[in-house]
């Protein structure tokens, strides 16, 4: 199995950063292997780094899954100890559709957090051998991973796009 | 007012989490005293509660025909009060308002702590609050289920979405901040950060999720707020009782709740700006655009208030009639127009006028339209419940006794303790979020 080799590189300007990835991908290095650090969100043009990401998705079923699990559970509680209320059906959605709202909301929460948690790697580290950097006040980091021991190839592209440092690290 | 740098997003990154997190060290005695004395209130709160729970409800004011009194009042404000937060954030975040900045974190910690406290008063209104879990639907011997149908129920899961998405919704924005406390030198402090940051390293893929989870949960708790305090309108309006059963309810309910929060928020920003040194951050750009949200709420309070009253009085039914005339000529009409004044003539006024416009007149409308929200609350329970249509049951009289008024104090004095110690722990201005983004750069 080819050895893993991390290199840590260091930028002050954001579109330095993105001219880095840019040349790097041009060279073969696959986006998965390729993270920005920063103490605050840094954004590129689209198609440089996209993360693409299915939680809209995740909110709605979740949103589907709870509220209707909800309404399913008043419906059969309703029925199951139907109470008097006066010739009034003893299940209806104007009577529980503020509990079919709620839940549904609910369910989005809940669905969105859970899948926050799990995108950002938060309770599911990816890769724990990689090294974190600390990144220094107002400067962004680019770590690249790379199989083999020859990291020349990238740490020249680094640096022609403007890296102010580059270091080489293993995998811990 | 003092002079304050225009735009204090350009400062250094390194001064701004300097001057945001000095907060949070060292313990000073004003800061013992500020917290001691709402504590003590807090007590004694609790301590008349505790009589109440003893004795029964006889020991309040509440008796026939008026069964709902101060607490269904307190209800109602602080769930409207916690509109100031998660509401306002949200629809300023939508709207990529770049001054909300330094107002968010503020305002969505107003909302969880006045959803915690609004949250105790169908409780404490229970009298037998241990019996509380019957709202809760739990498989039981006689396999009984909560009538899902009542307002009572409405509440609850209106409420306890509320909460929940509050919660993360305060909490999702605070967990690069605590990595960044993560390093703090007090070693309970570094644990309880480290703990609550998850491991956030600050690599591109979390940035990414969070900025997404906080747009997805912006809509939904948008949602959810509108919704909790329609909720609570209907608790009124879906009884067949005058003056309250109205289709307007809900929108006015949701005005007036924005209302009053938007006037906590106020000063709640002014005393942060003062006690924690932050006049560099909350600058005189942003109360000047409190105060003229202020402003535009309470136009739309007294239209939704006019709308409300002119229906009823141009339909002139006998009972609605009844409470209309004590609302407005008799017995509760000091506290009628007293309302009028404090919620509309004085904002008008203080708001309105450019000259007049400062933070301390903002903050006096505030606390005005604070005394105003919870009159309107009283004017509306209160006099339909004394006015009911069984003419019999009109000789009593609703008041508050001390044990009603050293709870609704408790509240007040829990929502201020909640705060300084809130204020204590975590930066109560999201750092990472006042810098300009890379795309507001570009825009």
């Amino acid at each position: 199995m080819a050895s893993v080799t991390y290199l840590l590189s260091e930028f002050h300007d954001k579109h330095a950063v993105a001219s880095a990835i840019e040349s790097l991908r041009t060279a073969g290095v696959s986006t998965a292997d390729l993270d920005v650090f920063s103490e605050e969100p840094v954004e590129f043009p689209r198609g440089v780094l996209d993360r693409p990401s299915h939680m809209s998705l995740a909110s709605v079923l979740g949103a589907i899954i709870v509220g209707g699990g909800a309404t399913a559970f008043v419906w059969w509680s309703q029925n199951n100890y139907a109470v008097i209320t006066g010739g009034m059906p003893v299940f209806s959605f104007w009577g529980t559709g503020v509990i079919t709202y709620e839940m549904t909301m609910l369910g989005a929460v809940f669905a969105t957090f859970g899948y926050f948690l799990w995108e950002s790697g938060l309770i599911r580290k990816r890769d724990k051998t990689a090294p974190v950097p600390i990144v220094p006040p107002e400067c962004i980091c680019l770590r690249v991973r790379t199989a083999g021991e020859d990291v020349s190839r990238p740490t020249a592209l680094l640096r022609a796009a403007g890296a102010t440092s580059v270091e080489k690290k293993a995998a811990l | 007012m003092t002079g304050t740098t225009k735009q204090p997003e350009l400062l250094p990154y390194r001064k701004i989490r300097e001057d945001l997190f000095r907060p949070l060290s060292g313990m000073t005695r004003k800061y013992f005293a500020a917290i001691l004395i709402p504590l003590l209130i807090i007590l004694f709160g609790a301590y008349a509660w505790t009589v109440q729970l003893r004795l029964g409800m006889g020991v309040t004011g509440l008796q026939r025909p008026v069964f709902w009194g101060f607490y269904i009042v307190d209800f109602v404000f602080w769930i409207g009060i916690s509109h100031a937060g998660t509401l306002i954030s949200a629809i300023l975040r939508l709207t990529d308002a770049g001054w909300r900045k330094p107002i968010t974190r503020a305002a969505e910690a107003i909302t969880l702590f006045a959803l915690m406290i609004g949250g105790m008063f169908p409780i404490i209104h229970l009298g037998r609050a241990w019996y509380f879990y019957w709202l809760i639907p739990y498989p039981n011997m006689r396999m009984l289920w909560p009538n899902f149908r009542s307002p009572l129920l409405w509440d609850l899961t209106a409420i306890i979405t509320y909460v929940t998405g509050s919660a993360i919704y305060l909490y999702l924005p605070l967990i690069p901040d605590m990595a960044q406390l993560a390093a703090h030198s007090v070693p309970w402090r570094r644990k309880l950060y480290r703990a609550l940051s998850l491991g956030w390293t600050g690599s591109d893929t979390e940035w990414h999720s969070l900025e997404r989870a906080m747009k997805l949960m912006a809509g939904i708790i948008l949602a959810v707020a509108i919704s909790v305090h329609t909720v609570v309108a209907w608790d009124f309006a879906m009884a067949i009782a005058p003056m309250w059963h109205s289709t307007i309810f809900g929108p006015y309910f949701v005005v007036g709740a924005i209302f009053s929060g938007l006037a906590g928020l106020m000063i709640v920003m002014a005393a942060i700006r003062k006690f924690m040194g932050l006049e560099e951050y909350l600058t005189r750009h942003h109360f000047d655009n409190l105060a003229k949200l202020l402003l535009l709420m309470s136009i739309l309070w007294l239209y939704f208030t006019l709308a409300e009253h002119l229906t009823v009085w141009y339909g002139n039914d006998p009972s609605e009639m009844a409470v209309f005339g004590v609302r407005t000529r008799t017995r509760f009409a000091f506290l009628f127009w007293g309302m009028v004044v404090v919620n509309f003539v004085i904002p008008f006024v203080l708001l309105g006028i450019r000259k007049l416009r400062s933070i301390t007149t903002g903050v006096i409308a505030s606390f005005g339209i604070l005394l105003g929200m919870f009159l309107e609350r009283y004017i509306i329970v209160v006099p339909t419940l004394s006015m009911t249509r069984l003419p019999a049951a009109t000789s009593n009289t609703y008041t508050p006794t001390w044990v009603e008024l050293a709870i609704t104090a408790a509240t007040f004095a829990a929502m201020i303790f909640l705060y300084l110690l809130f204020s204590k722990l975590f930066p109560i201005i999201a750092v990472w979020e006042f810098k300009p983004h890379p795309h507001e750069d570009e825009a």
